[in-house]
């Protein structure tokens, strides 16, 4: 069964097209990128895919549920990191992730959440507030909210905004380390990074898909030039 | 598809051939219900005289009260911009069902015609108080609960501005209207059923007789026909508005 | 994994503000300080009046005038901490009801409200009505201010939801709030000062008007109760 599918999905107001006509089916285990010029619909596209925004037209299938008939059953296999952290600042790390455990119903909350504190090689700092942390480290905790609920496909939204160079590489080898056969959806501006990362590759330029291939078949150069070309602006 | 069917209001389609002859019929009924207000409906009797006077050829034993013609007008306007309002959380429901960019727009238009009709309301309204109850200004349930329509409608467009998102902004202006029309009628009851020592309650009870009526009922004819045909007017001029940013934006793409 | 109950739903997230305030006190000290504040010029604006007018029959509204103003402030407040990281798109990832959301957020406006008012109302009283004897029947005001604050915290969260994500949200918040509970308000302003005065034919002003104003809660509450899913999802 595919992960994540599209068939025909739009996202339209009146007579803009954020998502015009969106196609593609993801295998589990993928890490689709999805690239494009700002204004491209990438984020339109993921939060149509995330549940938060309702498609006009087409359908989106997570795991073969609906998400126009079900987006309850849904957001059970959804995990999200944004570039905001959802975290609530005032309180404690614990506190927070204890509070989207039990938004979720996880079995044991208190478990769960000790353990993915530890993932995250943050269990010491588990009373303090999110408040007090730096960016990088509140990425860190947002990843494992993300992850509280052991969702199977996880998006990314630009998480690496605002992160510096170590707090990336932090970033990038926890993501590898809670991959398993999760399947990951990302959106971002950094075309190296993004390309490095995925098996599959898209391309958005108004709406429209411009390509979508895994990346096996495609050439980091040649893709680069299809890149440049289609999107024109934002180059790696 | 069930989408396809859904039938959207559209600039040129068939209301907008009845807007000449809406304006017209409601211009000569509203002139009409002028005239006949001061021709054929009856006055109405005020304070009593000390003695009776002869005006006119008339005997009359009260002041005559040539105020009360304003009447004629302040109730149907105030009836349409009511019945304007319906029709806009009306759209707004059907916004909320459909998503669809159109429906906003009709919302927003019937708004932008029960603004303008509040607002004859008001000012009618107060002359009224002014020239009947020699006040500027009473708390009295119709002309309060009117007030407060005015500034719900006032407070509705001012959220419009404020927010960026097309989508959003149709969603939050469709609670908005829907919200009104819930909250207005509270408003008069309330103001009206609370015995209150503070804000005296001064109305004038009684039926209306059948002149007035008569009256009335031509003139709120007229004033919904000249309603009807600004609200198409003006649906026009915005659909072709949005339509042609589309064309714009096709140009650039 | 089961999915909690609605109920737990509810705790979980009305913990979840509750915890919040009480670690910052934010919103708690910021109204209670405008509450104080707005009796000082109460004190300023009866300087010359307060000795010879009858305080009572003006109590209800001035005591009204604080609570609204007041309370502005604090819903105002109530979805900054949402927005601000961005948890709402958190909770709305979440496989929950969207109307859980407005409950618990409406609650804890009311528990908040409840306790500013626990503390401005005898303050109220202290600086201003002190100097005459009391009416046997002013407790009975705690009835119009319940019903009245949970009208208000009702309208105010769904509107604050909606101007959270708006230019200029604190302005647009009063533009929207005041014409909205503008019959509630009325209602319960009348009801307080019939509690007040307490003259003999008091219970006429007095129970008509909470019913009224019951009568608001209640269609206005399932108004924003249904509408809530459509504005949080936007």
């Amino acid at each position: 069964m595919n992960a994540v599918e599209a068939k025909h999905l739009s996202k339209a107001f009146g007579i803009r097209k954020a998502v015009d006509d969106v196609s593609f089916e993801l295998p589990e285990g993928a890490f689709l990128s999805i690239f494009g010029s700002n204004g491209a619909g990438k984020t339109t596209l993921l939060r149509v895919l995330s549940t938060l925004a309702r498609p006009s037209d087409g359908q989106a299938f997570i795991y073969g549920i609906d998400l126009k008939e079900d987006p309850d059953k849904a957001r059970e296999c959804i995990g999200m990191i944004s570039h905001a952290s959802m975290l609530y600042p005032d309180l404690t790390a614990e506190e927070n992730l204890l509070l989207y455990a039990e938004l979720y119903g996880v079995d044991d909350p208190k478990a769960r959440v000790s353990q993915l504190l530890d993932a995250v090689g943050l269990s010491h700092r588990r009373l303090d507030q999110v408040r007090t942390f730096s960016r990088g480290m509140t990425q860190r905790v947002s990843i494992a909210r993300a992850l509280v609920h052991d969702p199977r496909v996880v998006f990314l939204d630009e998480p690496y905004s605002g992160l510096d160079p170590h707090a990336v590489e932090i970033f990038d080898n926890l993501i590898e380390s809670v991959r398993g056969d999760r399947t990951f959806v990302m959106v971002s501006h950094d075309l190296a990074k993004g390309f490095g990362m995925c098996t599959h590759a898209l391309v958005m330029s108004r709406g429209r898909v411009v390509s979508f291939a895994p990346k096996d078949q495609l050439d980091y150069d040649e893709f680069a030039r299809l890149y440049r070309e289609t999107v024109g602006m934002g180059v790696a | 598809m069930a989408k396809k069917k859904l039938k959207l209001p559209e600039a040129g389609q068939w209301p907008d051939k009845l807007v000449i002859p809406a304006l017209a019929v409601g211009a000569v009924l509203t002139t009409a219900g002028f005239l006949m207000a001061f021709l054929y409906a009856a006055p109405v009797n005020g304070a009593a005289l000390d003695s009776p006077k002869l005006v006119g050829d008339v005997m009359v034993t009260h002041q005559q009260l040539l105020s009360q013609k304003i009447f004629y007008f302040h109730m149907p306007v105030a009836i349409v911009s009511f019945i304007a309002l319906v029709f806009a959380a009306y759209y707004g429901i059907r916004f909320l069902m459909t998503r669809e960019q159109r429906f906003d727009t009709c919302s927003r238009v019937a708004m932008e015609i029960t603004l303008l009709f509040v607002i004859f309301t008001m000012v009618t309204g107060d002359l009224w108080t002014r020239f009947e109850w020699g006040v500027w200004w009473t708390w009295e349930p119709r002309l309060t609960t009117y007030l407060i329509l005015m500034l719900i409608v006032i407070a509705y467009f001012v959220l419009r501005n404020a927010v960026d998102d097309p989508e959003r902004r149709a969603t939050y202006a469709s609670v908005v209207s829907i919200i009104a029309l819930v909250d207005v009628p509270i408003c008069f009851m309330i103001t009206r059923l609370i015995p209150s020592s503070i804000h005296p309650v001064i109305t004038r009870e009684g039926g209306m007789a059948p002149d007035m009526a008569m009256t009335v009922v031509i003139v709120l004819v007229g004033m919904l026909l000249v309603a009807f045909a600004l609200y198409r007017l003006r649906f026009r001029q915005a659909r072709l508005d949005e339509r042609m940013q589309a064309l714009k934006d096709q140009l650039e793409d | 994994m089961a999915r909690p109950s609605t109920l737990s739903h509810f705790a979980t997230l009305l913990r979840k503000d509750l915890r919040q305030e009480f670690r910052t006190r934010e919103m708690l000290t910021s109204m209670g300080i405008y509450a104080l504040l707005v009796i000082i010029v109460y004190g300023a604006a009866l300087a010359l009046t307060a000795r010879g007018i009858d305080i009572a029959n003006m109590g209800g509204g001035l005591l009204w005038v604080l609570i609204v103003f007041t309370s502005l402030l604090g819903l105002g407040r109530s979805f900054a901490h949402e927005k601000e990281q961005g948890c709402m798109e958190g909770i709305m990832l979440v496989p929950l009801d969207r109307s859980v959301i407005f409950l618990a957020k409406a609650v804890s406006n009311i528990l908040f409200i409840l306790v500013v008012e626990v503390i401005a109302v005898p303050l109220f009283y202290f600086f201003f009505m002190t100097g005459q004897p009391v009416a046997p029947t002013l407790p009975a005001i705690i009835a119009p201010l319940l019903v009245g604050t949970i009208g208000m915290a009702g309208i105010g969260t769904i509107l604050s939801t909606i101007t959270m994500n708006t230019r200029s949200k604190d302005v647009l918040l009063a533009v929207l709030f005041i014409p909205l509970i503008y019959p509630l308000l009325y209602a319960c302003v009348t009801a307080t000062t019939a509690a007040i005065t307490g003259t003999e034919l008091w219970t006429d002003l007095f129970v008509m008007p909470l019913v009224l104003a019951c009568g608001y809660d209640v269609v206005m509450l399932l108004v924003c109760w249904v509408l809530y899913d459509f504005v949080v999802s936007a």
